[in-house]
């Protein structure tokens, strides 16, 4: 989950499906981290996890307002078309 | 705030200026800090009264300070001198009596520690410097002159500076100089003595360049303070190696008597057995250098001259009666350490001597009013260094009190010439002018017969006395310096006859004249109040002075009460023929009775010879007036005629010697040639591997910054990804 969710950020131009691609690799490691609390028997896994979902769920409203204001300005969702903010 | 004071009983610490005595540097101080701060903006015109308070109390302390010694020394000195002859033999000169009874008029204020640090040496002793103040009566002599003299040219100094651009400047500078003089004259260590000392050259600077418009006032003041800093590079070195030999640096340490201070210590290191003879060696020379420099002496006299830059008053405070004698106030004070060395000695009489000489026939040929005495006050301070160096103390300082006296007097009444002139200094320019200044010309006149050393007037006693020792050592600075008197009469009298005698003669109101806004007043009185009462009061003090060693050894008798120049003389004893260390010019009369014993028929020779230098010297002193008479008033050009007749002289004499193209041409030069070739290499190399260096990385980082910052998200996305792989490599593998 966590490569797909790598592979379509890396490929993908556009923003939403951009930022859905790191949702997916927030999943996978969330995924990971309950598997591996499972295995060795503890809870700190998935109390990790809580806190990685809420803090998810603030970052995505953060991320979806961006994106808004940046379609506003250019009226695409094209990443590429904020390439003069290179250094 | 004031800590023990060394246990030394004497009745002096009970006398009120030395209870308060922080208040003398203080006061000024303050007054500075007031006119300073407040001057711009609300003092303005009246900037002058916070100094005039300030070193006016300070004077009176001074005052009071020499006074109650006086005093002390009718009581009790004499009867313990008395004793102590009977006692002891000629030949135990070293008096065994403590030292408070020994020398009962001195006192010692600590006021707190100023400095103490390092670890202790073997002896336990760390740098340690008191900021605190020894009296003596070598200290209220000097203390007089600084704030005595230095509160009359205040009071001239309101009425010469009013209306200046920056006058309330001019005050707080003034007010910080004597603050810096009186730490110099009081001081309790070398260190204490070095602060007053640079703080003067600071104040001398700032003065100079007062008038910081004129190119060539900043370029004296530069001059002055670079020539200085040569000097004072030594005398740092001197006072360091004080500490490194002695391990302290103050004059007596932590209690008079005790054998910890320096000038005791230095007192068994004259002997050449002492492990510590090196530096006893090398130390006066070191010193010696800062005198030369403060003091004017050749070769570095060559800022004084230019130093007339500055306002009037300050020349005569300044560069007349006060800074320049530090000098010689310094030999005087740290005479133990001198006066062992003859070499030492010898070199300080011989350089005294050349410059009196030297600088007495440039002033022969100068035009400038003020030029004429800055040179005149040059060659009168080489009579003083040939009074110190000659192993008489007390006729140098003598000479440092009548030169203070009739010096500012001069230098004022050439102010007030040059005010009435509208800043015309150039004597060929104006003659005649009695009628125009009459009561300038009598206060000058008289200034110019005390210069000159006409008998009676105070310069002819305190002259004649250094000119009477310099004979009794060597015929030969003897004659250099009743020939140089014959100059100072010649020259003094030139400019006298010139200026107010003859046809009067008035300048031209010239443009360029340097007249600091004086124009306005060209037409008042040239002669206000102001100026000429402080004029009468050093002219009644040119005229009296003398009369303090004459004919009773009044002055040397107290002076003599100072350690530091009885332990000179105890101290030069062993190092000459017995006979050639006269006690009297140590201010030391026991001394001369126990010297009596051993040789009378010497002194009473040398007595006799004394007696008919005293008329020499007073008929070569009207000699040069007579031929300054025939030569500038009865027949003006006779003068030209004469310096025709020699031109190679008159040249070389009107050049100063080319000293200052010399120095130009060997050492500024060549200093100058060196900063570029500095400047040169900063700039290429240094700069360049600067450079050098922070090219590389700002290269490397053009380079990544086009090839991987290219605004693709992607690309980024991508180069974290292959940095993460390469970071889990590094681990894992």
């Amino acid at each position: 989950m966590f490569a797909i969710g790598l592979i379509g950020f890396a490929t993908r131009r556009n923003l939403i499906v951009m930022f859905l691609c790191t949702e997916l690799m927030f999943q996978g490691v969330a995924i990971n981290l309950i598997a591996f609390g499972a295995y060795h028997g503890n809870l700190a896994g998935q109390a990790f996890v809580i806190f990685v979902l809420v803090i998810a769920a603030a970052e995505a409203s953060l991320a979806l307002g961006l994106v808004v204001l940046l379609f506003r300005q250019k009226r695409t969702l094209d990443a590429d078309a904020w390439r003069e903010l290179r250094g | 705030m004031r800590g023990a004071n060394c246990g030394d009983e004497s009745a002096v610490n009970e006398l009120f200026s030395v209870q308060y005595c922080w208040l003398i540097p203080l006061l000024p101080l303050v007054g500075a800090a007031v006119a300073g701060f407040f001057g711009a903006k609300w003092l303005k015109g009246a900037s002058h009264w916070p100094i005039w308070i300030g070193v006016g109390v300070s004077a009176v302390l001074s005052v009071m300070l020499l006074v109650g010694m006086l005093g002390l020394q009718k009581h009790e000195a004499e009867p313990a001198h008395e004793t102590a002859s009977a006692e002891h033999a000629p030949s135990a000169r070293i008096d065994l009596r403590p030292f408070s009874e020994q020398f009962p008029l001195i006192a010692t204020r600590n006021l707190f520690t100023w400095l103490d640090v390092g670890t202790p040496d073997a002896n336990g002793h760390t740098f340690k410097i008191d900021f605190g103040y020894f009296f003596d009566p070598l200290t209220a002599v000097m203390l007089c002159v600084v704030c005595g003299i230095g509160f009359l040219i205040t009071v001239f100094a309101a009425g010469y500076m009013k209306g200046e651009e920056g006058y309330f400047r001019f005050f707080a500078y003034l007010g910080l100089f004597i603050f810096m003089m009186t730490n110099l004259v009081m001081g309790e260590n070398l260190i204490m003595l070095y602060l007053g000392w640079e703080g003067v050259g600071l104040c001398s600077y700032l003065l100079i360049g007062y008038y910081y418009d004129k190119p060539a006032a900043r370029e004296a003041a530069k001059k002055a303070f670079l020539v200085n800093r040569v000097g004072d590079f030594g005398f740092a070195l001197g006072i360091m190696l004080c500490f490194l030999a002695f391990g302290t640096v103050s004059y007596f340490g932590n209690g008079a008597g005790t054998n910890t201070g320096l000038l005791e210590l230095a007192r068994g290191a004259a002997n050449p057995e002492n492990s510590l003879h090196w530096a006893y060696q090398w130390i006066p020379f070191l010193l010696m250098l800062g005198a030369f420099g403060k003091s004017a002496q050749f070769p570095l006299y060559v800022w004084l001259p230019d130093a007339m830059e500055g306002p009037t008053p300050v020349s005569a405070l300044i560069h007349a009666a006060t800074m320049v004698t530090a000098g010689v106030y310094m030999i005087a004070r740290c005479g133990t350490l001198f006066v062992g060395n003859e070499a030492a000695m010898w070199t300080v009489t011989i350089v005294g001597a050349f410059t009196a000489i030297f600088a007495a026939t440039i002033a022969l040929r100068q035009f400038d009013l003020k030029k004429v005495f800055a040179y005149s006050t040059v060659s009168q301070l080489g009579f003083m260094f040939v009074g110190v160096g000659l192993l008489a103390p007390v006729a140098g300082v003598f000479h440092l009190v009548t030169h203070a006296f009739f010096k500012a007097l001069l230098f004022l009444s050439s102010g007030v010439v040059m005010h009435a002139m509208a800043g015309e200094l150039d004597m060929r320019k104006f003659s005649g002018l009695k009628r125009t200044l009459p009561k300038t010309r009598w206060l000058m006149l008289i200034g110019c017969l005390a210069l000159a050393g006409v008998p009676l007037f105070s310069g002819f006693f305190s002259k004649d006395e250094i000119v009477g020792n310099a004979w009794e050592h060597s015929k030969v600075i003897g004659i250099v310096m009743l020939f140089t008197a014959f100059l100072t009469a010649y020259y003094t009298f030139r400019l006298y006859f010139r200026v107010f005698e003859g046809p009067e003669v008035l300048p031209e109101p010239s443009p360029d004249a340097h007249g600091h806004g004086h124009d306005d007043h060209a037409h008042h009185n040239h002669e206000p109040a102001i100026m000429i009462l402080p004029l009468v009061v050093l002219a009644i003090g040119a005229v009296l002075a003398g009369y303090l060693n004459w004919p009773k050894e009044s002055l040397g008798e107290f002076l003599g009460q100072s350690p530091s120049l009885a332990h000179a003389y105890e101290t030069a004893i062993p190092a000459y023929k017995p006979e050639l260390v006269n006690p009297i010019p140590f201010g030391n009369e026991r001394g001369h009775a126990e010297l009596k014993k051993i040789n009378e028929e010497y002194l009473d020779a040398s007595e006799a010879t004394h007696k008919t230098l005293m008329f020499v010297s007073g008929a070569i002193a009207v000699l040069g007036i007579l031929l300054a008479y025939r030569n500038h008033l009865q027949d003006r050009a006779r003068a030209e005629r004469l310096a025709a007749s020699v031109p190679e002289l008159t040249h070389l004499i009107e050049n100063k010697y080319f000293v200052d193209e010399i120095y130009q041409a060997g050492i500024v030069e060549p200093l100058r040639s060196l900063g570029r070739a500095f400047f040169a290499i900063d700039r290429f190399v240094v700069d360049g591997m600067v450079w050098l260096i922070s090219f590389v990385p700002q290269l490397s980082g053009f380079a990544l910054r086009i090839t991987t910052q290219r605004g693709y998200l992607q690309g980024y996305a991508v180069t974290m990804l292959f940095g993460v792989v390469v970071i889990l490599a590094v681990i894992f593998w």
